[in-house]
């Protein structure tokens, strides 16, 4: 047989077919370890697994974490980080989450987002009177749009047979809480949101990738820009204050003030990392 | 105003050293693996047509002597020349609507460029009035990005055996030329920049319901937070609100009968 006359299709569909077996089997046997480097030969042999690769993003996301723009942040310092690497430094070890899974994952970080936001404008600072009004105004926008998120990734989620999600991702909880104790100021709060809203884009941009419904994969891209749209304000505000220049935190800003690197500094990539992404399914219903 | 923007720049500089090493790189591998899924399915199906092409050849070759090998061949030929012709070699549907929609937001990103070039340069000649350096800033780099979205597109056309897109959406370019004409000031042309971002990440929104091929899904999903993000920044420097929507719409998505020659 020559090359020539080798049709790839039918191969290609039955190793879709194989690969679609094999993840939901690996649901249903939760599998242990023996399992799990099944699943990674597996990959490789497909060549959707580079081990260099894997060991090169492993050490880029920890160097990342350790010294980049989250490295420092509230969710590393309490241990956002360590999670994340035993969760997802070695992709072989990744498990592949259900639809149902990844939309109620979602839910699971809106649930979080919205608690957060919540606890923010108990703050005087966020939410008092003599807070500033863009920022008062962006935390309960922010937080009623995470309440229709929340809502649709539900809805989504019953729609293709499972059940809602109405609890915080278990993995960010203590962190979350443990960040928002040491709390002093808006600073802090922002640096919390813009983690949470990062974290929930990434994750959505992610989960677009690897959702099989259409509809749901559009619901979720819908939101993936709406919350890297909340990421980009934060940047903004954050530089601001940083800047000690919160009165240009306005609606319209004086635009003749604001420091140069302030027109780029809310969309630092040209494509939307994923790095920072939660596992997909990490949220889910147990 | 005393404002010390050294440690802000130091951050920009942070964020643009992340970019160019970890989603840079992460998304030229997204749009290389998918440039290999369509080189490779454009191989099988050139192959196929050297296969059919080689078939006929031999079938006439065993049927025919050669005295009347000419005879045979006007008389077969027809027949199996129009069977030939009746299954040219073509990509599968799935790929070819990926292409499109390649070949569409390749025009888009070209008229984001585009637009955006029209802008800086209209500032430098001072038609603009005073520009704050914000907006310079803002221009310069949302005009890179689109240039590095358009050539990831392109560059998974040129691997398909398409030509890459250099020009601007035809549909739009005319609309914006003339919306262009009327700008005077940078609240004029924000207003402009902000309607082709809404349009870019409407038209990606759209376009994830319909691509087939991972990869273009997970290039799509890259870049669509990016254009919104420019939308976002452009709503509050114009003063409106800068996430009006809890959903993202799709109202005004382009279609890919926008771009045809593909």
């Amino acid at each position: 047989m020559t090359n020539d006359s080798f049709d790839p299709r039918p191969l290609n569909e039955l190793i879709e077919q194989s690969n679609d077996l094999q993840s939901d089997t690996m649901h249903q046997a939760r599998e242990g370890f023996a399992e799990t480097v099944e699943l990674g030969h597996e990959l490789r042999s497909r060549n959707e697994l580079d081990p260099d690769e894997a060991a090169a993003v492993a050490n880029e996301r920890r160097t990342m974490l350790r010294t980049g723009l989250f490295g420092a942040g509230a969710l590393a310092a309490a241990g956002f980080g360590a999670a994340l690497f035993s969760l997802e430094s070695t992709p072989a070890f990744a498990s592949a989450p259900t639809d149902v899974q990844i939309l109620q994952s979602n839910a699971s970080i809106e649930v979080i987002a919205i608690n957060t936001y919540k606890t923010a404008l108990t703050l005087p600072y966020i939410g008092g009177s003599s807070a500033n009004g863009v920022i008062k105004a962006f935390a309960e926008t922010t937080m009623h749009q995470h309440e229709e998120h929340l809502s649709a990734f539900n809805a989504a989620a019953k729609s293709l047979g499972g059940s809602p999600q109405n609890s915080a991702d278990p993995a960010l909880v203590p962190v979350v809480k443990a960040a928002v104790a040491k709390i002093t100021g808006p600073e802090a709060v922002v640096a919390l949101a813009l983690e949470l809203e990062q974290a929930a884009a990434e994750t959505y941009v992610k989960a677009t990738g690897v959702i099989t419904s259409k509809s749901a994969r559009t619901l979720t891209a819908s939101v993936m820009g709406v919350e890297a749209q909340h990421a980009s304000i934060l940047l903004a505000v954050q530089a601001l204050l940083k800047g000690n220049a919160p009165q240009l935190i306005a609606l319209p800003p004086n635009a003749a003030a604001l420091p140069a690197a302030a027109g780029s500094i809310g969309f630092p990539d040209a494509f939307f990392p994923i790095a920072n992404a939660r596992p997909l399914g990490e949220g889910a219903v147990q | 105003m005393d404002i010390s923007e050294a440690e802000l720049a130091a951050k920009v500089v942070e964020l643009d050293e992340i970019h160019h090493d970890v989603s840079l790189p992460a998304m030229q591998a997204e749009a290389h693996e998918w440039s290999e899924r369509v080189a490779q399915e454009r191989s099988a199906v050139e192959a196929r047509s050297r296969l059919n092409r080689r078939t006929f050849l031999l079938g006439v070759g065993a049927t025919v002597g050669a005295g009347a090998l000419l005879a045979a061949c006007g008389s077969t030929s027809s027949s199996k020349k129009s069977s030939l012709s009746s299954s040219a070699p073509t990509l599968s549907p799935a790929t070819l609507t990926d292409l499109h929609v390649a070949a569409l937001a390749a025009s888009l990103e070209n008229l984001g460029v585009y637009a955006y070039t029209a802008g800086i340069n209209a500032a430098k000649a001072g038609k603009l009035g005073s520009v704050p350096p914000a907006i310079v800033v803002f221009a310069e780099t949302a005009r890179a990005q689109h240039k590095e979205h358009g050539a990831a597109w392109n560059a998974i056309l040129r691997s398909a055996g398409k030509p890459a897109v250099t020009v601007t959406d035809p549909v739009l370019t005319p609309v914006v030329n003339k919306d262009f004409a009327s700008v005077t000031n940078t609240v004029d042309l924000a207003k402009l920049a902000l309607e082709i971002e809404n349009i870019a990440g409407e038209t990606y929104l759209s376009a994830i319901g319909v691509l087939s091929e991972p990869a273009a899904i997970r290039t799509a999903a890259s870049i669509e937070p990016v254009e919104m993000q420019h939308s976002a920044i452009l709503n509050f420097v114009l003063g409106t609100y800068p996430v009006p929507n809890a959903f993202e719409p799709t109202t005004l998505a382009r279609p890919t009968s926008d771009y045809t020659k593909l």
